[in-house]
């Protein structure tokens, strides 16, 4: 039996995860939606594992790595927004970019302040 | 137990002395862990220094004794095929490391910026007094060379990786610590950590992409290796459609890493807000490590479905060279220009790597590494233009600086004349080569495109000699500092090479000619 | 591909729909109403709940918390290991102490930097 309907589920976990980051603007949640990105790789490798003759269980061990893997990730993640918390008292993400202006007052001198807004608006 | 599950498994066979680089890099990074966690606050920083530069250099040699030794005549896969040591691969080893030690030399200096690039505390938060008091006193955290080390590692690791799943360990294990180092800079902390947080949340991103292609191609090959994946690819009834989606992903995350359009938007705000060393580790090493990757992928897994997708990456390239090199004219910032003119000449590499053929991968090894010093040195003077508050990277306080100071601004006309690709530097050569590669492996547009992006390139390069040379100085115009012994070095080395490599390219060329056959 | 295993589940989802379905249109339908001021007040006793002010606590609880769960998930490569120990004999035993080994460096990292101080 070809296992149609996990390699569903897992699509579309995956595609949550992509519609969550693209849509959110909250850096924790476009952690999560990520992780569920994750967890949707980990779905279709248990189920690939199932129906495959091959080196036998080797898609559960690969799900093992790719839980490290996020849990590794999530550990620098959250390091790195807790850290742009502190600083900016908010996880969204538009403002990011808008630093420039608000940084230390010292750099808010003319020729550089003059940096943004930035002539390749698509960088944003 | 089930015994007929028991009877499967073999042990792999792993040879620690072809693997022999990456451990070296790994263990010393583990070695300047406990230093970091042992040694008194004032030891740790000549510790890390000596265990940085010996890992590498005993890192450097080891690949030399194996390429000597003839592992790149005769490749061999071990660690149950998990990894291949072949020509590339070794080449690439000894790339990421060359350029990996100038950077270290950017990243050890301490005397431009007094107590060096980065932050000492990154716990202070920014803009209180603490911070000033960080800034001004106390020296940099030490923390930078291990996880430079093993950034270094994992770049290695990727691009001797002979799987997918290996390929993705080694992709998150160099991305994290870089995730890390870009949020590390003394001045301008706002800007850093902004840069750490895009970085990571676009790079997680794109992993995420990297690994759901694994899993794609891991249901249509039942394998993970590159050699089953390729037998896969040519035996009928299967279907393709599988195995091309799964490629498109993998691509994804490696064109992420590559900084090709339109996959570059990270490109120059982390370039801009990281401290500027670790831009330069960034620009040289992280783009050896991922074209690395790519040709990996293209040449070992996917050789015999090259018709199917090689247009569209073709149209990838053209995207980049095209895009990079007309958003380079309109900046007004060194370290974004620099970023933008990274993403033109990654589709330069790009174009290099889709000759599909025996030069395209001499000549992308080569371009690599010609590219690497360039801009290390070009990284490396821009740290030296400074004014009181840090760097001084906007365009307009360059004006004048070659009358202030002329070895400078000389050093900086060579480096931009090389990346403008004039003759006699290694930018020219290294065009040279991945054209005449593309040419020969048929793909005339693209090396069309190309020498059109690089006449575009050049104008924003020749700007900022004009600017240089002919206009007058503001009166609070940035000093230029004086480099030290280390600061001095990587620019020495960056520029003697990209000389080197202008006028007698064959030195380099060869060795990259005689390592470019991957094992299949 | 066949449906037919997942038939029972399917069944048993819409099941479960239609009961809540039923009783929660149902019970407020035949159910008798009698109001009165106390039935609207907070349940039986205490003061009133008010919003706890989103104030700022230690970072130590996100520090000791990731700390766990990066130690926490490492382990999970012991798994494996353990399963096929008599298969893999020496040679996977000498590599997961090897992996052990690069753990304890990163505990003895924590430990000396002071990240399992609370106080």
């Amino acid at each position: 039996m070809h296992p149609v309907i996990p390699y569903v589920v897992a699509a579309l976990l995956f595609g949550v995860g992509v519609y969550g980051v693209l849509v959110r603007r909250n850096a924790v949640l476009l952690l999560m939606s990520i992780e569920l990105m994750l967890n949707a790789v980990n779905l279709m490798f248990v189920t690939a594992d199932t129906s495959i003759v091959g080196v036998p269980r080797s898609g559960q061990v690969f799900t093992l790595f790719v839980i490290v893997l996020a849990a590794a990730e999530v550990g620098v993640g959250l390091a790195v927004i807790l850290r742009f918390f502190r600083l900016r008292a908010s996880v969204e993400t538009d403002g990011v970019g808008a630093a420039t202006e608000t940084d230390a007052p010292r750099e808010a001198d003319a020729p550089r302040a003059a940096v943004r807004p930035d002539p390749d608006g698509e960088a944003r | 137990m089930n015994p007929v599950l028991a009877a499967d498994i073999t042990l792999p066979h792993i040879n620690y002395g072809a693997i022999a680089p990456i451990l070296i890099l790994l263990g010393m990074a583990c070695v300047g862990v406990l230093a970091e966690a042992f040694l008194p606050r004032t030891l740790r920083y000549p510790v890390q220094v000596l265990v940085s530069l010996v890992a590498q250099v005993a890192g450097l040699a080891t690949i030399i004794g194996l390429a000597l030794s003839n592992y790149a005549k005769k490749p061999t896969l071990t660690a149950g095929d998990a990894l291949a040591v072949d020509g590339p691969g070794l080449f690439l080893q000894g790339a990421v490391l060359v350029l990996g030690i100038v950077a270290t030399l950017l990243i050890a200096e301490r005397s431009v910026e007094r107590g060096g690039a980065f932050v000492a505390q990154a716990a202070v938060t920014a803009g209180s007094e603490a911070d000033a008091e960080q800034a001004r006193r106390q020296p940099s955290q030490t923390e930078i060379f291990p996880l430079s080390l093993f950034a270094l590692g994992g770049m290695m690791l990727f691009v001797s990786a002979n799987d997918l799943l290996t390929m993705f360990v080694a992709l998150e294990v160099f991305s994290l610590p870089l995730y890390l180092m870009c949020a590390l800079a003394r001045r301008r902390r706002l800007l850093s950590q902004e840069a750490a947080v895009k970085y990571f949340l676009l790079g997680a991103f794109s992993s995420a992409f990297f690994v759901y292609g694994i899993a794609m191609l891991y249901g249509f090959a039942g394998s993970v290796k590159f050699h089953d994946i390729a037998v896969a690819a040519i035996s009928s009834g299967k279907s393709d459609l599988l195995m091309f989606i799964g490629l498109a992903m993998l691509a994804i995350g490696l064109l992420f890493k590559a900084a090709a359009v339109p996959f570059h938007v990270w490109t120059p705000d982390v370039y801009q807000g990281a401290p500027t060393p670790v831009t330069a580790l960034m620009a040289s090493c992280t783009k050896v490590a991922a074209f690395g990757g790519i040709l990996r992928i293209f040449y070992v897994a996917f050789l015999d479905s090259r018709w199917d997708w090689r247009p569209v990456i073709g149209v990838i390239a053209v995207l980049t060279m095209v895009i990079g090199a007309i958003l380079a004219v309109t900046q007004t910032d060194i370290k974004r220009l620099l970023a933008y003119s990274s993403i033109a000449n990654a589709g330069y590499v790009l174009t290099g790597v889709l000759a599909m053929q025996k030069d395209g991968i001499s000549s992308s090894l080569f371009y690599l590494v010609t590219y690497g010093f360039t801009v290390l040195a070009a990284f490396g003077l821009v740290t030296l233009v400074r004014d009181q508050d840090g760097e001084a990277t906007h365009l307009s306080r360059w004006a004048g600086l070659g009358r202030k100071a002329p070895v400078l601004a000389g050093v900086f006309t060579f480096l931009m004349l090389s990346f403008a690709g004039i003759p006699l530097t290694s930018g020219f050569t290294g065009k040279f080569a991945v054209f005449s590669a593309a040419l020969g492996g048929g793909q005339t547009t693209l090396v069309i495109f190309g020498v059109l992006s690089s006449v575009l390139l050049a104008f924003p390069y020749l700007r900022v000699v004009v600017l240089m040379y002919l206009q007058e100085p503001a009166a609070d115009a940035p000093t230029v500092a004086v480099p030290g012994a280390l600061t001095s070095a990587a620019l020495a080395i960056g520029a003697i090479v990209t000389l080197l490599l202008g006028v007698w390219p064959s030195v380099l060329l060869d060795v990259a000619n005689s390592a470019a056959q991957f094992v299949g | 591909m066949s449906i037919a295993p997942y038939v029972p589940i399917a069944g048993l989802l819409v099941l479960g729909a239609l009961f809540a379905l039923f009783s929660c249109t149902i019970a407020p339908l035949v159910g008798p109403k009698r109001f009165n001021k106390a039935k609207l007040e907070a349940y039986e006793c205490g003061i009133e709940p008010a919003p706890v002010p989103a104030g700022r606590f230690p970072i130590r609880f996100y520090l000791t918390a990731m700390l766990f769960i990066v130690f926490d998930i490492e382990i999970i490569f012991l798994y494996p290991w353990a399963v096929s120990f008599d298969m893999l004999g020496t040679f996977g035993f000498v590599e997961m102490l090897l992996f052990i080994v690069t753990v304890f460096i990163a505990y003895a990292y924590v430990w000396r930097r002071g990240g399992l101080d609370w106080d």
